[in-house]
């Protein structure tokens, strides 16, 4: 009301009075409240009405509670079930004419080959990097039976999960995600451990992130510090050269902290160094980035990570192209430069692909989506099909192609970039690409998880400066210390992957799918103790990751 | 003994999260603090000092449920919560899973006003109604408000359903309003002579916190159901944007080429709108009837005396 008999353009008065404490600034209200005309036409006497009675009448009550509390407060928002239908809304230009709202369920669906390109995109993480090493870990042979059999039984999970809101009767399951199915089973409880789960992971990939962005820092820093000095290019490297092949990996990172190659311990190594100050240059960048309000600018980048992809498959290929295969078959028994077929640390891969294939978090939401529903099966299983196919082509070319007579094949990194020198361009275009990306998807990640935290602790996304810089201080913390002390990405991904598994792949749907087929009556002793097993495998995949 | 020494009250109570306070901000135009969304109950009561329908106090209260502090803290300043009132008005929310519970404090504030103010009139809100699915609300209506009045005897209860989501929670707090109006019938007599005389299309009589209509007067059939509430809406908004430069809001005349209307402060209770189809009638015209209509229904308020006028009502 005020806007009509005040200047549009003017200095704004403060609002210092008690009417608007609290809210974002009056200002904020004002810029954010759309200029209203009510639409009948009150000169003439139109006998057509463009907007229904009850609609009229609402959006005066919406507009007047909306002025009794601050502009971000919820409380007075009408809620779903008494806004109308689509049919009773127009948009009124206050020129006369009146649209109608589309029909915004058509708008939202996305034909099959969208579906499952999004569930590759989402699923498609960092731990493409590891699968090489995880391969290693497990042995050639033995790496690619468990990728495929790993594959299909995620692929299982995921079925029952994006099956489980369906199998409830007598509410209305259309908005809910897997926390809200838990919920509905097993109470708070149920919510609270899937939530806790999924910030597991969440935490854990922001931690990965951290090591990996310095790794990438300081590789882009020592590229172009490396081409004033025109270091010799070698192929592959290994940068933390043992003298057992057989040794377990893990170890290695605690050994070399600085560069493998120049080791002037110039005055550049001392401030440009993996592990002891780029992680700390990266506060600076970072921590402000994750006190941002919202993410949704950060949400504009995300086709970085379908390029940074797709350019990392180009670049497997042209390498492999390069150096050929080298592989030879040692079935048990280890030997100088290759690794047994079958290896007793095959868990680390198990840990990891569990993370590589994790998506359970979120997959009723992708698949809420598509077009044809009943096609959600088949177009799940095509997604995971190519995602496994991916994993599998940079997988066995990086391991094949590694060039095992002069180098051990127990030499590929977790990071399976760490092979390559800094020097090679190729793979600093590709280090740059991954870093951006990274830049850009780490707050959303924070975001991600300051409001699954602060949504359960305090109701409130946004409780207070001082809380969220707590909880970043945190994280970053966490990760900041990893990069220094324990930067081997591969245990914290099969970590991270093996206790969000346990819950959110394996636990959590197959109880779910249990207790709905008891309550249909269609529990049999075979499929009870089939998906008694998968709780099995899940412990025991989180068991032997401790051993390994 | 004039009892404006000692403020008469008008009780808003019911169980903490049953919507008083959403109901007391939307009907009298209050800013709700982010904060107010507590976690907690209502640990003292909220006064506002509103003049609702004359010299009220408005008192707002949690009654119930939560912790024996609270129970304890409710028992020894019962007598002093409710001393003089003049109306309860007690919130029921319909989703509650406690009915029994929810009765049980309905039943002990009874007793209380039994003890200490018996004169005080009684009404019961079943809301949050938008909730129910809409071919049961009449049926669950029914129902509480038979429970309800028959827990009430020997006081007499008047029931609503209202949602702050459609037009109920307007007419309830209408309705109220015109049964605490002691002479409501004779002003709207009176309001119907004043508005034939000065050839008035409709005539409004609105109370003077809340712009809830008391009584009204219409010449011919009026095309929008909802104008009360929404012309109630209208001004609040605009009485917030006053309040923010310290300034009250008194009178308003809008007018083009095909009506003219006329907003003023009426009785000490009431304002007045008075709405002219005839645009040649100048607006001096209109505004000097409404001043002397304004003597004579001021006078109807007093004449009927101490007895009965609101504000000075003796105890």
């Amino acid at each position: 009301m005020e806007d009509d008999c005040r200047p549009l353009l003017g200095p704004d008065p403060t609002g210092e009075s008690p009417s608007h404490r609290g809210s974002a600034g009056s200002l904020d209200i004002r810029t954010k409240r759309p200029f209203y005309v009510e639409p009948r036409n009150i000169v003439s006497d139109d006998p057509q009405e463009r907007i229904s009675a009850e609609a009229a009448i609402l959006n005066s009550r919406v507009h007047y509670y909306s002025r009794l509390t601050g502009s971000s407060d919820t409380m007075l928002s009408p809620p779903n079930h008494v806004i109308p239908t689509a049919e009773e809304m127009y948009v009124y230009s206050p020129l006369g004419t009146a649209f109608k709202i589309p029909d915004s369920e058509q708008a939202v669906k996305n034909p099959s080959i969208v579906t499952i390109f999004a569930i590759w995109n989402t699923m498609m993480g960092t731990s493409i990097l590891s699968i090489p090493w995880g391969i290693k870990q497990a042995g050639f042979t033995l790496g690619i039976i468990i990728l495929i059999f790993t594959g299909l039984l995620m692929l299982y999970c995921c079925y029952i999960v994006i099956k489980s809101p369906k199998a409830i009767r007598g509410v209305d399951t259309s908005s809910w995600e897997f926390p809200d199915v838990c919920r509905f089973y097993f109470g708070k409880l149920g919510l609270w451990s899937s939530l806790v789960f999924s910030l597991v992971s969440l935490v854990g990939a922001m931690v990965v992130y951290w090591v990996l962005m310095s790794n990438f820092l300081y590789n882009t820093g020592q590229f172009i510090y490396s081409k004033f000095k025109h270091d010799r290019n070698v192929p592959f490297i290994c940068p933390y050269p043992k003298t057992h092949p057989g040794r377990n990996d893990s170890m290695t990172s605690l050994c070399g902290s600085s560069s493998g190659n120049d080791s002037s311990g110039s005055s550049f190594d001392h401030y440009w160094s993996k592990t002891s100050t780029i992680p700390l240059y990266l506060i600076i960048l970072l921590l402000p980035l994750l006190c941002f309000r919202s993410a949704s600018f950060f949400a504009r980048f995300t086709f970085f990570g379908t390029i940074s992809v797709i350019y990392l498959i180009v670049l497997v290929t042209i390498k492999a192209s390069h150096l050929g295969f080298h592989l030879e078959f040692h079935w048990f028994g280890p030997s100088q430069f290759y690794v047994p077929e079958f290896r007793l640390f095959f868990p680390q891969l198990t840990g990891v692909l569990t993370l590589a294939f994790f998506i359970h978090n979120c997959i009723i939401t992708l698949m809420k989506s598509n077009k044809n529903q009943e096609n959600n099966v088949r177009d799940l299983s095509l997604a995971y099909l190519l995602v496994g196919g991916t994993y599998m082509y940079v997988g066995v070319l990086i391991f094949a192609a590694f060039p095992s007579p002069p180098l051990s094949k127990d030499c590929i990194e977790p990071n399976f970039l760490d092979n390559f020198p800094s020097s090679d361009v190729m793979v600093f275009v590709a280090r740059v690409c991954l870093l951006f990306q990274m830049i850009t998807v780490y707050p959303l990640l924070g975001y991600l998880v300051r409001v699954q935290i602060m949504g359960q602790l305090f109701g409130n996304h946004y409780p207070g400066f001082i809380h969220i810089l707590v909880l970043n201080i945190l994280i970053v913390g966490a990760g900041v210390l990893m990069s220094m002390f324990y930067p081997n990405i591969g245990s914290i991904i099969r970590f991270s992957g093996a206790i969000c598994g346990l819950a959110l792949v394996f636990l959590l749907p197959a109880l779910v799918h249990m207790f709905s087929l008891r309550e249909q009556g269609r529990l049999t002793w075979q499929s009870a103790f089939f998906h008694s097993f998968l709780i099995v495998l899940g412990v025991a995949n989180l068991m032997a990751q401790f051993f390994m | 003994m004039s009892s404006s020494a000692m403020k008469k009250k008008v009780l808003l109570m019911g169980k903490s999260g049953s919507g008083k306070t959403s109901m007391r901000s939307i009907i009298f135009a209050n800013y709700i603090a982010r904060d107010t969304r507590r976690l907690g109950a209502t640990i003292d009561v909220e006064h506002s000092h509103v003049r609702f329908l004359g010299n009220l106090v408005l008192n707002l209260w949690d009654c119930g449920g939560q912790d024996t502090f609270m129970e304890n803290y409710f028992t020894s300043q019962r007598d002093n919560i409710f001393r003089n009132v003049e109306v309860l008005i007690y919130v029921f929310d319909v989703e509650s899973r406690e009915l029994e519970k929810d009765m049980h404090y309905y039943q002990s504030c009874l007793e209380a006003i039994l003890q200490n103010s018996p004169d005080a009139k009684v009404f019961c809100l079943v809301h949050k109604m938008d909730l129910v699915q809409e071919d049961q609300r009449d049926l669950i209506f029914k129902e509480r408000e038979e429970d309800l009045k028959r827990l009430s005897r020997p006081l007499a209860c008047t029931c609503f359903r209202t949602s702050i989501w459609d037009e109920t929670l307007y007419k309830a707090w209408s309705s109220i309003v015109y049964q605490l109006i002691p002479n409501v019938q004779q002003l709207e007599t009176n309001l119907r002579n004043f508005a034939q005389i000065i050839e008035a299309d409709e005539v409004l009589l609105f109370e003077r916190a809340t712009f809830l209509v008391i009584s009204h007067y219409q010449c011919k059939e009026q095309r929008d159901a909802h104008r009360f509430e929404k012309i109630s809406n209208i001004i609040k908004q605009f009485k917030l944007s006053c309040s923010k430069l310290a300034a009250s809001f008194q009178s308003m005349e809008v007018r083009n080429s095909n009506f003219a209307a006329f907003i003023d402060v009426f009785t000490s209770n009431t304002y007045v709108m008075v709405i002219m189809s005839d645009p040649s009638i100048p607006s001096a015209a209109t505004l000097i009837n409404i001043r002397n209509a304004r003597k004579h229904f001021e006078k109807l308020e007093r004449v009927d005396g101490p007895k009965h006028s609101l504000h000075m009502r003796m105890r």
